[in-house]
């Protein structure tokens, strides 16, 4: 963990601090935080009402934090299953019954005024809906995050060679998507 | 991501762009949302809660409706049946009956007699009572063994 990683921790543990080393961990993380949960819900309101879920999570339970794991994967930890956890109930709540979730984040994506990719992009995005959830979100946290597999597999609880197994999955149904569409 | 040309050839040919978007300012307002939000859950009624009251608000009202009408038909439609009454009455006449036995039989034979003795008393039996006094408190057999003697 990076210094500046550390003294949030610090600052976020000690009460008469924790006002201001919150607003510091909003300023930090809440980009990153944004699109990894915005590449799972799809719609920018919807993004935007679990992104808020998050952080207010993150100052309910600040003192809960173990470090045993990094301020960052924590965080990533809360906004995966603060996503999740709002695609499911918006699907319970959904009058129109929904195969799967990929169907209810189509509409999302068509839906979406904020979505700006050319053709390409929209069927790569159409691909990437149409896998399973946790792969979708382990493709997505490696193909546009980057992010390490032992990061990972912290934020998922999954065991790196699983991920590396369901990324490559990912990527080979993601292709016979867009080969079939040719 | 050397390896990802090998297994999607086609996927690794697209550039590797954002497509989505956000609203202008958007992350420089966002702080100053959540601020406000958080000043709310401080303050305000745990959002919990409020989601346990609206969750259960329809289950709630239905079972009062539900209540309600049980009460307004049902508990007429005792009250004014005629096996209802019946049984009311008998209970009444029951009632009375037992009290009245409770009352003969705590007369024990001493005092009976001392009350027919006592021709200034107060209290006045007539033929009949005495008739339903020997019937309620004596078997035939009684009656007749002591006659017998």
């Amino acid at each position: 963990m990076d210094n500046s990683g550390l003294d949030l921790i610090t600052g976020l543990k000690n009460e008469k601090t924790r006002e201001l080393a919150f607003n510091s961990l909003v300023k930090k993380y809440q980009e990153r935080l944004y699109w990894h949960i915005r590449k799972i819900v799809m719609d920018h309101d919807d993004a935007d009402d679990v992104l808020q879920n998050t952080f207010i999570k993150v100052w309910r339970s600040v003192d809960k934090f173990r470090e045993e794991s990094s301020l960052y994967t924590w965080l990533y930890r809360i906004a995966t299953n603060e996503s999740l956890t709002f695609i499911n109930s918006n699907k319970r709540r959904s009058l129109v019954p929904m195969n799967d979730t990929s169907e209810f984040l189509m509409n999302n994506l068509i839906s979406d005024a904020h979505f700006e990719g050319d053709e390409i992009q929209k069927r790569l995005q159409e691909a990437i809906l149409r896998l399973p959830e946790k792969q979708r979100i382990v493709f997505n946290l490696k193909y546009y995050e980057e992010m390490k597999y032992e990061d990972m597999s912290q934020v998922l609880d999954t065991s790196v060679g699983a991920l590396k197994a369901s990324f490559h999955h990912a990527a080979k149904k993601i292709e016979e998507y867009l080969k079939s569409r040719d | 991501m050397i390896e990802l040309n090998k297994i999607a050839p086609e996927l690794s040919k697209i550039k590797k762009e954002n497509p989505f978007r956000v609203p202008e300012n958007y992350f420089e307002d966002f702080s100053a949302r959540l601020h406000e939000r958080l000043e709310v859950e401080k303050t305000g009624v745990p959002k919990y809660k409020n989601k346990v009251i609206q969750f259960l608000k329809p289950a709630i009202g239905l079972a009062a409706g539900f209540a309600l009408i049980f009460t307004l038909s049902y508990w007429p439609f005792r009250i004014f049946t005629p096996n209802e009454q019946a049984k009311n009455i008998t209970a009444v006449n029951s009632e009375s009956e037992m009290l009245f036995a409770s009352w003969v039989e705590a007369i024990d034979e001493n005092s009976f007699y001392a009350m027919l003795d006592n021709q200034n008393g107060s209290v006045y039996f007539t033929d009949d009572d005495l008739a339903d006094f020997v019937n309620t408190n004596s078997s035939e057999y009684d009656i007749y063994s002591e006659t017998g003697d």
